[in-house]
């Protein structure tokens, strides 16, 4: 799979008629300045020769250098990469954490206020693009309010920790660095809620529809007729089958972020791979590009692989066939 | 309540209109918030404003540009002389300056920082490749290089600034694999500018910090401690940074958006005409603009006026193909202005005398001033029964279709700004040692042009090269290669506590020169 999204990636990439070289030169460069960094980094050679070569150098670590930033690909995706997956992490366990209860109370109190109001948030979340979502709460509480950070990843003042993990609130909170953690998740506020607000909608869309489906099954008629209490049926038996297709769509949507946090993080310049991304793709660096979407389609598969065993986890019949 | 609620929401307003500067200690650091990385700041290799920005302050060159219109003045070097044939140039350094680690800054250094520029072959090297060969740098003694060209040429001292001085011993120290050291100075530097590194997190944060005992002192008691250059890319972020105080210093806002923080308390708005000039390039060599006639009735038919309403009247009309701030400039007498009976006339002398073709007008996705351009186009042509067909392109696609005759479109929107105030910076755009190069896009072709651009490079007295560039530039507009359009205002909202800036025209878009800064806390 990661073969196949290499060869579409670098196909891609070079039918675009951008000259790199010329770029990486400078407008005024001369056409042996630029023959000069195209030789430098191989763009003088057949475009099978490029591929091949680059594939023996993911193969051995190496993701190549960056004609925009002169660094390794690998350095810049260790810089940016560990912000983004914070970003994203940070936003998907609110858009969980939120979207789940938000469902359920949707599904179990329907038709009232409260499934009104869930629906207001849900196809609000779905409706306003995210960019523009950021702009507003930037707008209120940044700029007017002023209760939370314009943007950035921590304040001007605030030198980061010593890295350990590369995930600066783990590497604070490691280092018991207090000042540093909260200046981290107050800059975290307005970028996490905006990126979380589409995948809540999302996760109570589904989750109060398979709610409501499960909710009037046999087994739970059953149960009711039992006597069981209604916290009981909701919590223990209705959830477990519902969460079946809401994890499933959790394990895209997680995927998707990870590729889609660009325009969130153009707005609160956060500087993470979607920036890095759109940096290299304006600038014709290809092995970015390349290393970006190797990165995110490698999270995608575990992500997904994580949500495979989460299926286990809630569904027997999927336990017995797998360990069958 | 109501009262109250808005009392409230006024007090939280006002109040997150704050102080903009940070500071650290007793230094007051002043925070610019700009839109464009600072990937390197090898002065050997890359340059742009915000690369450019920061090598000024982390460096000096022999020589600086300062002022409006812009200066060449002493810097590393106390004075200098030249031949009477522009052929050798002799430069004397000041004896006090000093690196940031405390080595004397020597003829020796000189020498190995150019060395080291021409042979990486990068960034400002093309400004002198072609003259100065390496040999041909000599150190006379501790303080004094000479430099003998292989040709007389007239604006070699109009490059220097740009060629900043290097210490050699912290370069070769830090040498990986024959590199002349260019993985390190992407990150550090080895220089003896105002300002030495503080902190550099790329992609988020440069800091510099000032040098206290810096060799050239200080032009002010109140000068800035430091500098924060935060990457803020998002127009409407850096607009409510300069607002609420987050950012002492944006550039690169709107032009509405200009408007309205100038009307703002704290804040004010440099404005002052630049050296970039905005042209519609038009392909003369392939397709229907090949016909000069043609390309004079586009000139003609284009509504001027137009240009510096998108600007807000920020902005001067084109009156020569060379900037206003150019050494030797010349107003064009009938320079193109909209006439619509003159356009028709050449129209009709045109081999499209009915009009009846399609033009390609080419302009930088996302980028709406130019998109505006493109309608007003539009509106202009349609009377001379002209189409136009507008091409969004991002910017590495539209340098490739201007780079060959074959593919650069019947009409291109281009921003140049020149390198430096010679004549000859311009003047060299509209020759063929300029075909591949954006600005070359319409690939003029003039061999009398041409020769005399090659002539005035080489003589050395301005008396005889003046009426030479006014020549040039009569002849230029005469051939209409292009819709000469206008220089766009420079402008950055600054906080008023913000003193001391200085502007030069030479400078890039964006660019400030940090140094002269200084913060007047009320």
């Amino acid at each position: 799979m990661l073969f196949g999204l290499l060869c579409i990636t670098f196909a891609i990439s070079h039918v675009a008629p951008g000259d790199p070289a010329r770029l990486a030169a400078g407008p005024d460069a001369t056409a042996s300045m630029v023959e000069k960094i195209r030789a430098e980094y191989g763009l003088d050679r057949p475009l099978p020769v490029q591929f091949g070569q680059y594939l023996r150098g993911v193969l051995s670590g190496d993701l190549g250098r960056s004609l925009r930033t002169r660094e390794t690909v690998a350095a810049d995706l260790a810089r940016y990469f560990p912000n983004t997956f914070e970003l994203v992490t940070g936003a998907m366990l609110l858009a969980v954490g939120l979207g789940v209860p938000l469902g359920i109370l949707s599904a179990v109190y329907r038709d009232t206020w409260v499934d009104q109001l869930t629906r207001v948030v849900s196809v609000s979340g779905i409706a306003i693009p995210a960019f523009w979502a950021g702009l507003m709460l930037q707008l209120l509480l940044a700029l007017h309010l002023g209760i939370l950070p314009l943007g950035g990843r921590l304040g001007l003042m605030t030198a980061p920790p010593a890295p350990v993990t590369h995930l600066l609130v783990v590497d604070a909170l490691l280092g018991g660095h207090w000042r540093v953690l909260g200046d981290a998740l107050a800059h975290a506020v307005l970028p996490t809620v905006t990126l979380c607000f589409p995948a809540l909608a999302s996760i109570v869309r589904v989750n109060r529809a398979e709610m409501l489906e499960t909710l009037k099954q046999d087994y739970i008629v059953n149960a009711r007729a039992q006597g069981v209490s209604e916290l009981r049926i909701v919590a223990r038996y209705a959830l477990r089958n519902a969460m079946i297709p809401t994890l499933a769509m959790i394990g895209l949507r997680y995927g998707w972020m990870l590729g889609g946090t660009v325009l969130v993080e153009t707005v609160f310049d956060w500087p993470g791979i979607g920036l890095y991304a759109v940096a290299s793709a304006v600038s014709s660096d290809f092995q970015p590009i390349m290393g970006v979407t190797l990165v995110i389609g490698l999270n995608f598969m575990l992500a997904n692989f994580v949500v495979d065993l989460a299926y286990g986890w809630l569904d027997p019949r999927v336990r017995s066939s797998m360990s069958a | 309540m109501r009262v109250l609620l808005t009392a409230a929401l006024a007090v939280l307003v006002a109040a997150s209109q704050g102080q903009a500067f940070e500071r650290a200690g007793d230094r007051k650091i002043l925070v610019f918030a700009g839109r464009q990385e600072v990937p390197t700041i090898d002065p050997s290799v890359k340059y742009d404003w915000s690369i450019r920005m920061a090598q000024q302050s982390l460096y000096d060159a022999l020589v600086k540009y300062v002022g409006n219109p812009p200066e060449i003045v002493p810097w590393l070097a106390e004075k200098w002389e030249s031949s009477p044939d522009a052929k050798t140039w002799t430069f004397h350094l000041v004896k006090t300056t000093r690196f940031h680690n405390g080595d004397p800054v020597t003829a020796e250094a000189v020498r190995f920082s150019f060395a080291r520029t021409l042979k990486l072959n990068q960034g400002p090297a093309w400004t002198l490749a072609e003259f100065l060969k390496e040999d041909d740098i000599k150190v006379l003694n501790e303080h004094t290089i000479q430099f003998t060209l292989t040709q007389p040429y007239s604006p070699f001292l109009s490059w220097l600034p740009w060629w900043y001085v290097m210490n050699p011993k912290q370069v070769l120290a830090n040498e990986q694999g024959g590199d002349l050291g260019q993985k390190w100075l992407t990150t550090n530097a080895a220089g003896s500018g105002p300002f030495k590194i503080k902190r550099w997190e790329q992609g988020v944060l440069y800091e510099l910090e000032a040098i206290d005992g810096y060799w050239k002192g200080w032009p002010s008691k109140d000068h800035i401690g430091g500098i924060i250059y935060k990457i803020v890319r998002e127009s409407a972020a850096q607009r409510a940074a300069v607002i609420r105080g987050e950012a002492d210093i944006v550039e690169g806002l709107s032009s509405d958006d200009f408007d309205q923080v100038a009307k703002m308390p704290g804040i004010v708005v440099p404005n002052f005409p630049g050296m970039t000039t905005f042209g519609i390039k038009m392909n003369t060599q392939k397709g229907p603009t090949k016909d000069s006639n043609l390309r004079k009735a586009v000139c003609y038919a284009f509504d001027y006026d137009a240009l510096i309403k998108i600007y807000n009247g920020h902005a001067v009309l084109q009156t020569s193909p060379f900037p206003n701030a150019t050494r030797g400039y010349v107003p064009v007498s009938g320079i193109y202005r909209q006439d619509l009976a003159k356009a028709k006339e050449f129209l009709a002398k045109s081999t499209s005398p009915n009009g009846g073709v399609e033009l390609e007008y080419v302009y930088v996705q996302g980028l709406e001033e130019e998109r505006k351009m493109g309608l007003v186009l539009i509106d202009n042509l349609q009377k001379l029964n002209i189409a136009v067909k507008m091409v969004p392109l991002i910017w590495p696609n539209m340098v490739a279709r201007g780079a060959k005759v074959e593919t650069s479109p019947d009409m291109m929107a281009v921003f140049t700004t020149p390198l430096s105030s010679d004549p000859d910076a311009v003047a060299y755009q509209y020759h063929k040692g300029s075909f591949g190069k954006y600005y070359a896009s319409s690939f003029y072709s003039n061999d009398a042009v041409w020769s005399l651009i090659d002539r005035a490079r080489t003589i050395a007295k301005w008396e005889e090269r003046a009426p030479i560039y006014a020549d040039i530039q009569r002849r230029i507009a005469a051939d209409a290669p292009e819709i000469f359009g206008m220089l766009a205002n420079r402008r950055w909202a600054m906080r008023d506590h913000v003193k001391g800036f200085v502007f030069s025209p030479v400078r890039f878009t964006g660019e400030v020169d940090l140094y002269p800064l200084a913060i007047v806390a009320k």
